[in-house]
């Protein structure tokens, strides 16, 4: 018994020091990469105005786009997962755009072939068109938050975007190999302190002898 | 036991609070709280650790980023934190750089070894 207590806690030794490496991997690509947007970000600074990227900016209603899905194992530890409400966007998108060329080319048609009294109802439907199309439109331009910056933003201001977005999935592993870290080390000390325990009622036996 | 659709909460510096907004973590309407606090110059200690224990007692965060030099002003309560969700991680800021040795999880790993384990 004793000797499978030991393999098993020279396991549990070895599985923590290769999280603990993997931590601190991850740990290192985090900082370089949260420090490539703070320089983009920066940069896009420059070229904008100070003003132009701050808090100012912020939209004074915001909708998250990225979620964590979150799970409880067995031993204790809790593993993050991170969702991301892009595809969702991009389907609406490109639902309004086939929708707005089947409008236009249907309009087309009806203007090319005719008169005052059908351009006139074709003036009519038209806005009626565009303004489905811009609700349809307006809901994942309102969502990316690089809107508020402006409509026409520098290079910079995306790049950064990209790097936090890494950042942000980054995150949700680094929290996951965390919470396995405190658990595996509770589990060691718990068992650590068995084999201690053990070792102490041994010792005075051996003493008898 | 499971959560979906848990917020990221971030605590920190204008440039860092920009940057996880441009990610997508934002979250601010008329009905709710906001999920981020831009820390200044002029901000409290108290009111940042008003708003990190609010975030604990959120149960739809699922993880709270804050900067390492904020987590050193509320050490206490993050090493009070021993639930695993939301998770806490500490991040760097521009003007001070990522310290593992002042890291509350890092410190809690390597706490556990000491000469007594070796015998």
């Amino acid at each position: 018994m004793r000797v499978d207590q030991q393999l098993r806690l020279d396991e549990q030794l070895l599985l923590f020091m290769d999280q603990l490496e993997a931590l601190e991997e991850k740990r290192h690509k985090l900082n370089s990469l949260i420090e490539e947007g703070w320089f983009s970000i920066a940069k896009a600074r420059y070229s904008m105005g100070n003003k132009q990227v701050s808090s100012l900016q912020y939209a004074s209603e915001m909708e998250p786009l990225v979620y964590i899905e979150t799970s409880m194992l067995e031993d204790g530890t809790a593993e993050f997962k991170c969702e991301r409400k892009e595809n969702k966007t991009e389907e609406l998108k490109s639902n309004t755009i086939e929708d707005i060329g089947a409008k236009e080319t249907g309009l087309r048609r009806r203007i090319n072939t005719i008169q005052k009294g059908v351009k006139e109802e074709d003036q009519e439907t038209d806005p009626q068109g565009k303004t489905k199309a811009e609700s349809g439109e307006s809901t994942p331009e309102h969502r990316d938050p690089l809107k508020w910056f402006g409509i026409l933003v520098p290079q910079n201001l995306k790049q950064a975007q990209s790097a936090f977005k890494e950042v942000i999935t980054l995150s949700a592993e680094i929290a996951s190999l965390q919470s396995a870290i405190i658990a595996i080390r509770k589990e060691m000390q718990g068992q650590m302190k068995e084999k201690q325990q053990k070792t102490e009622k041994t010792q005075p036996e051996m003493e008898n002898e | 036991m499971s959560g979906r659709g848990k917020l990221i909460a971030v605590i920190g510096d204008e440039d860092t609070c920009t940057g996880f907004l441009l990610g997508g973590v934002g979250e601010l309407n008329k009905n709710r709280k906001p999920n981020l606090l831009v820390v200044e110059k002029e901000t409290s200690i108290a009111e940042i650790e008003e708003t990190f224990k609010s975030f604990l007692a959120r149960s739809d965060i699922g993880i709270i980023l804050i900067n390492q030099f904020i987590a050193e002003m509320i050490r206490h309560a993050i090493d009070a934190h021993m639930e695993s969700i939301p998770a806490v991680l500490e991040i760097p800021s521009k003007e001070h750089p990522y310290d593992a040795s002042k890291d509350s999880i890092l410190r809690r790993a390597k706490g556990m070894f000491s000469a007594e384990d070796f015998r």
